[in-house]
């Protein structure tokens, strides 16, 4: 249903980019190669030399705008996302809220000093005071032209690659991905009004995944490319750069969280029972972030069978408020299918028990007494399962070893700390508290990397 | 207890035979009678509030899932008395589905299997039948198999297992389909049967079945990562075996159900429709509330199948479905879709589902 709709949408907005024409206006490899060269002249223009100090305020202000409900993008943007995304109208407005929340003057000045050691090293040579006590300084730039090979249909993931291509002053181009493309393009078109020669060194598009002619058209041009989407297709997007690109890719993660048996009163449990159910709401789960599963502690006052029922209670308040929205039938009878398979499991067994909504699959919560890792088929679908402590849950967790991205915990203080280092050293790369998982800082290493640190190039000046 | 499975098993048999008889009245009857005597799918009857006495309408006989026959042992026959069991095909180390038989039941299977068959191959047009699956002997728990051994009296199995264990050809296959004397020929097999036997054909040579020949395909690629649609199936034998589209027969089946459905009668042009026999009836039914959906809309397809005595009659698959008036036309299975997101989906359950996608569980 969603498919393609995007092109379709008649959004009165004026043809800046390529995703904005028509799909009868053919794209071709040469047209690729033609808006490509176009941006990279427009970057030397209008980008390469802008203050970075500039470049911040613009993103600030523009973060700020995509939260008042007056800023006739944002009104487009959640008049036609549900029936672009698939997100219903509350559910796409908080998601939009926490994410441009985030991005404001100073959360672009830490990230850049956080990665670069200060945030003017992107507009000349600066020394930090190590590098000064070498008698040296140096500048960091960012690719001529990075290509983006996004996947999915979370907008925040690709909106934020796009921002951090803006902050390293590099043109982009955007190819979405397939019925992905609705938030991005609005972005780029509120990033166009903004400043519109910022916005000139911009491009986004969409054609079929794996189109090698047009994808080889972008890589021979681009010289950085960053695609999301699964392990496979990054191994082969990989295969077929040439020489000399820089490549970040980021695949499959998951993500689950952690309850403590000392954190688990009844006030507290209550309490994270509807951070839980945020985790569970946000975007509809569908994101690298969102929670799989909810792991918790035997033996606290709370058992782990009450607090899934308790998330019941909340995700079914939550939903009240910020329903879940349509789903594809597919993604339908796959809740479907499994619900069938744990209410079977759960009458005929005793440590299994399932909490769903009455006469649709908006919201599932399935708990078990068996630890052993499982993956949610997502849209708000959510498994709760008792474990003795974290070492039985790394155990059981290990067929996810190394696709962890983020665990959020909820532990006692004292505790938190060396688990937070248990955690590190089996591979996981962000733990953060339950509530949050979707709500990552700015400043956050994807995948246990340095954004902007991945970007750029230096150039070392020895004085 | 035998003696009421018994008499329902020969009231359905004179039911498939053409007598007259109530199909509401029959499934009811058999509802109660599993519903007494098949443990696990009375404690889903129980949780959903459903006893033989409060449903009168068919529609509230609950679907038990498919995945019900491999986690427990959906049968009322006691361990001793299980002569035969059909597995699911799936990868080495899963638990397939199971599906108990004693002769009596696997009689009545039989009989259902060859009722339906016989109407829509019309194998008096043909001069040999050639199954391309192994004999039973080779592989006693395939329904395929089974099923093709008795379908009719006179089928050569040109199919073996080959030393890694999966499903080949015999070697002289093609020599058996290239004499000169050769006439129509009817060949039944899974879909990756026929991709391996144009492997095979001589370059050049698109005509190694006579005019008037025929082709049963079943679907399924054994665990091979192949997923044509039918269309692209149908194409490719076409071109290959040089045959016409109406020549090619889609069957439906899977070792949970005892009846088959056939997607058109061989020889018949017209769109394709999957049909079962009248002692089987598909309900596409919403996965968002379970109850039908309208004509031409999508959802999971249910089966009430009489011919399933000592199992249990109502089985929900995972199989997505258009309804139509004169049948149903799949569309794929629930788990082929996407996840959105870049989250993993890969979990032991949905391996075996995808495994399942990959060949459909009859075999």
């Amino acid at each position: 249903m969603r498919h393609g709709l995007e092109r379709m949408l008649d959004l009165g907005l004026p043809n800046f980019f390529l995703i904005d024409t028509q799909p009868e206006a053919r794209l071709s490899p040469e047209i690729l190669t033609e808006a490509c060269r176009q941006l990279k002249r427009n970057r030397v223009q209008h980008l390469r030399d802008t203050p970075t100090e500039q470049s911040v305020k613009i993103l600030a202000r523009l973060a700020h705008n995509w939260r008042d409900d007056l800023f006739p993008i944002r009104k487009l943007a959640l008049a036609h996302g549900p029936e672009a995304t698939g997100f219903s109208k509350p559910s796409l407005a908080r998601g939009l809220d926490q994410f441009f929340g985030r991005i404001t003057e100073e959360s672009l000045h830490n990230l850049i000093a956080q990665d670069l050691g200060d945030s003017r090293r992107l507009d000349g040579p600066m020394g930090t005071p190590e590098e000064r006590a070498d008698n040296r300084t140096a500048m960091a730039r960012g690719p001529e032209l990075i290509g983006h090979i996004t996947a999915g249909n979370l907008p925040c993931p690709t909106l934020m690659s796009m921002v951090h291509g803006v902050l390293v002053g590099s043109a982009q181009f955007v190819k979405c991905a397939e019925g992905a493309g609705f938030i991005p393009r609005l972005f780029a078109h509120s990033l166009y009004d903004a400043h519109a020669k910022l916005g000139a060194c911009l491009e986004l598009a969409i054609w079929p995944g794996g189109d090698h002619p047009f994808e080889a058209a972008l890589f021979d041009e681009a010289d950085c490319i960053v695609a999301t989407g699964r392990d496979e297709t990054l191994t082969e997007i990989q295969s077929r750069l040439p020489l000399g690109k820089r490549f970040l890719g980021h695949g499959h993660r998951v993500s689950f969280g952690y309850i403590h048996r000392d954190v688990l009163s009844r006030a507290m449990a209550i309490e994270l029972a509807k951070n839980a159910a945020r985790d569970v709401a946000a975007w509809n789960q569908l994101g690298c972030l969102s929670p799989q599963l909810f792991y918790v502690e035997k033996n606290g006052a709370v058992r782990p069978e009450v607090f899934a029922e308790m998330l019941a209670g909340e995700i079914e308040a939550l939903e009240a408020k910020e329903p879940r929205g349509e789903i594809s039938t597919e993604e339908s009878a796959n809740i479907a299918y499994r619900r069938d398979f744990f209410e079977l499991r759960s009458v005929n067994t005793g440590d299994v028990k399932q909490w769903k909504s009455d006469g649709d699959t908006s919201w599932t919560v399935v708990f078990e007494e068996d630890p052993v890792f499982v993956n949610s088929c997502l849209n708000r679908f959510i498994h709760v399962k008792a474990v003795e402590n974290l070492g039985e849950m790394l155990r059981v967790a290990e067929m996810t070893r190394g696709q962890v991205s983020t665990v959020a915990l909820a532990a006692p203080k004292n505790d938190a700390e060396e688990m937070v280092k248990t955690l590190a050293h089996w591979g996981v790369t962000r733990v953060c508290p339950i509530g949050q998982m979707q709500n990552p800082p700015m400043g956050w290493r994807h995948d246990g990397r340095p954004t902007l640190g991945d970007l750029v190039t230096w150039t070392d000046w020895e004085l | 207890m035998d003696d009421k499975f018994t008499i329902i098993t020969e009231r359905v048999r004179a039911f498939i035979g053409g007598e007259d008889g109530d199909f509401d009245e029959l499934a009811r009857d058999l509802f109660a009678l599993q519903y007494e005597h098949v443990e696990p799918y009375r404690h889903l009857c129980e949780s959903r509030g459903v006893t033989p006495k409060n449903a009168n309408a068919i529609a509230a006989i609950p679907a038990i899932p498919t995945t019900a026959f491999k986690e427990f042992e959906i049968t009322s026959l006691p361990p001793n008395e299980r002569t035969t069991v059909f597995h699911s095909s799936g990868t080495t180390g899963q638990t397939p589905s199971r599906h108990f038989h004693n002769a009596e039941s696997l009689h009545l299977y039989e009989t259902s299997a060859r009722a339906w068959f016989k109407p829509h191959m019309r194998t008096d047009e043909v001069e040999s039948i050639i199954t391309l699956t192994p004999s039973p002997k080779e592989v006693p728990h395939s329904s395929l198999a089974h099923m093709f051994d008795i379908i009719h009296p006179e089928v050569t199995p040109m199919g073996r297992v080959g030393e890694d264990g999966k499903w080949d050809l015999e070697t002289d296959v093609l020599d058996s389909l290239s004499q000169p004397d050769v006439g129509p020929v009817l060949l039944m097999g899974t879909a990756l049967s026929f991709l391996q036997l144009a492997d095979r054909l001589p370059r050049h040579r698109n005509n190694i079945v006579s005019h008037g020949s025929r082709i049963l395909e079943t679907g399924g690629y054994k665990g091979e990562k192949i997923e044509w649609t039918k269309t692209k199936l149908h194409e490719f034998i076409s071109r290959e075996y040089g045959l016409k589209h109406e020549d090619i027969v889609s069957e439906y089946g899977m070792c949970e159900l005892s009846s088959q459905a056939y997607d058109t009668v061989a020889g018949q042009r017209g769109p394709r429709r999957f049909r079962f026999p009248p002692w089987a009836r598909a309900r596409i039914v919403s996965p968002e509330h379970g109850r039908e959906v309208s004509l031409g809309e999508t959802g999971l397809l249910e089966v009430i199948d009489l011919a399933n005595v000592r199992s249990v009659l109502a089985v929900r698959t995972a199989d997505l479905a258009i309804r139509h008036a004169d049948g149903f036309e799949l569309i794929g299975r629930a788990t082929n879709s996407e996840p959105r997101g870049c989250s993993l989906n890969a979990s032991d359950l949905d391996n075996r589902r995808a495994d399942e996608a990959r060949s459909r569980t009859h075999a």
